[in-house]
């Protein structure tokens, strides 16, 4: 469960501070469920999902989180110098599976069909490459909720079949907070929407339901 | 152990391991050039100075007296380097929550530390084969000292990091400010051949006091310039750490950010 407890975000610009991206946002976001964030470009949704991440931090208000949340899928975590090997034993370490190295690099390597070039820089990487070296990187761990930006974009759409049906797996045991722009991917994999309209959330229930909200914000 | 400390620690040991990985393997032969480099600064000045000029600084043997003056500045200045850029150098893993901008400084300067004592102990080694004594008169005060250098470089590199991510300018002010510190904390130039009252002006440098401080614990017979102080180091180190923690705390996010 993430408790969601009346957020406001702004960013910092060169002409001091932006407009508010979030105004008071109160949500409480159950585990089990699928969510997907809808909303026009701009609306905060990477914002949003970036401070449930906890890699940045509101202005106002407070974010708990009472489980185990992946870091944003799809989004860094990935440092270009080291090689796909190098960085997937980083992240195996920095989440406690030190002791079983082993079989976590095997996974990965093998998800991300990259072979050889596992053990090239991942600044030699193409970006469909780089995206599944991402993407096995957060299948390789055990989170109640996953959060994801855009991820199932990744890679040719042969690798986007595997993906998406390593994805409905994975959600079909913990929990997902996911942005995309696709209707059709959201209604595969959500039950519930959010949607970010000038800096509040809505919370429905149903993803159709939201989507129907969603049009009515920009006809 | 609590859950936090241990995550902490396993972040500390994961960011270790991958900027042990960065320093030594990062391009052909890093690994020899962390060695070559204090190296050849002292073949260099000693040439010079034991050669052409004299035998003795201070009543001290003039080849120990710039190895040992090298290797502890080459600590202070490389921990603080190092610190300084490690934020910059480690973006990429601020998506992981567990990981925060003090855990990559920290994991330099341990290793620096770490590397540092390699390479010393390489370099005092290959100096015995030139009849010199490398071991201390007083090993503790050497080790308070060399700690405090240490600290202090954490401390500088902390407080710098900070600087030059809030205000750009900053770099080029603290690349002008570390290379005067090489001539002016008496690392090749001795602190007792400079007059009054230039010299007390010097000695408000807290590398100066630590410099003579591991000279003295390694010749038990050796003049130190009047006023050196183990005091006034410390005082800097933790001025600085905290400081550095300080500002840490406040722009944290400001630094994990672009």
């Amino acid at each position: 469960m993430i408790e969601i407890n009346n957020v406001y975000k702004r960013y910092k610009t060169k002409l001091g501070p932006g407009p508010w991206v979030l105004r008071g946002i109160t949500l409480t976001i159950p585990s089990k469920v699928n969510v997907g964030l809808i909303g026009v470009n701009g609306a905060g949704k990477s914002t949003l999902l970036r401070l449930i991440g906890g890699i940045d931090h509101p202005n106002m208000g407070s974010i708990k989180r009472h489980c185990r949340l992946s870091w944003p899928m799809g989004h860094g975590g990935v440092e270009p110098d080291l090689t796909g090997r190098q960085n997937a034993k980083f992240v195996c370490r920095v989440h406690g599976f030190g002791h079983d190295l082993r079989d976590r690099l095997a996974f990965i390597q093998d998800f991300s069909e990259l072979g050889k070039a596992f053990d090239d820089p991942v600044r030699t990487y193409s970006s469909g490459m780089r995206s599944r070296l991402q993407f096995a990187l957060s299948l390789a761990f055990d989170f109640d909720i996953y959060i994801s930006d855009e991820v199932t974009a990744a890679g040719d759409a042969r690798f986007r079949n595997k993906a998406a049906q390593a994805f409905k797996d994975m959600i079909h045991r913990a929990g997902l907070i996911m942005v995309a722009h696709n209707e059709s991917t959201l209604k595969q994999f959500c039950q519930a929407g959010i949607l970010l309209h000038n800096g509040q959330a809505h919370w429905f229930d149903a993803i159709d339901d939201a989507l129907t909200a969603y049009k009515d914000t920009y006809s | 152990m609590t859950s936090a400390l241990r995550n902490t620690l396993t972040v500390w040991y994961a960011l270790i391991l991958r900027e042990a990985l960065d320093r030594l393997f990062d391009m052909r032969g890093a690994w020899f050039w962390l060695l070559a480099e204090p190296a050849m600064h002292i073949l260099f000045m000693s040439f010079i100075r034991v050669v052409i000029r004299m035998r003795t600084v201070a009543n001290a043997d003039a080849l120990m007296w710039i190895v040992v003056g090298m290797l502890a500045f080459f600590l202070f200045r490389r921990t603080a380097v190092q610190v300084t850029h490690a934020v910059d150098s480690n973006r990429a893993f601020f998506a992981f929550r567990q990981v925060q901008p003090f855990d990559p400084a920290l994991a330099r300067a341990v290793l620096e530390a770490f590397l540092m004592a390699i390479v010393a102990i390489i370099i005092l080694v290959a100096t015995s084969f030139f009849d010199r004594q490398i071991i201390p008169d007083d090993p503790l005060l050497v080790l308070a000292a060399v700690l405090g250098l240490w600290l202090f470089g954490l401390g500088y590199g902390l407080v710098a990091s900070v600087l030059q991510n809030l205000i750009p300018e900053m770099k080029h002010v603290l690349k002008i400010l570390m290379m005067p510190l090489y001539l002016i904390s008496g690392v090749i130039i001795p602190l007792s051949s400079i007059p009054q009252p230039y010299l007390s002006w010097l000695m408000y440098n807290p590398i100066a006091h630590a410099l003579e401080l591991v000279r003295l614990g390694y010749f038990e017979h050796y003049h130190t310039v009047p006023g050196v102080s183990m005091g006034y180091v410390y005082a800097w180190s933790v001025a600085s750490i905290c400081l550095g923690l300080l500002l840490y705390r406040r722009f944290a996010i400001q630094l994990t950010m672009r």
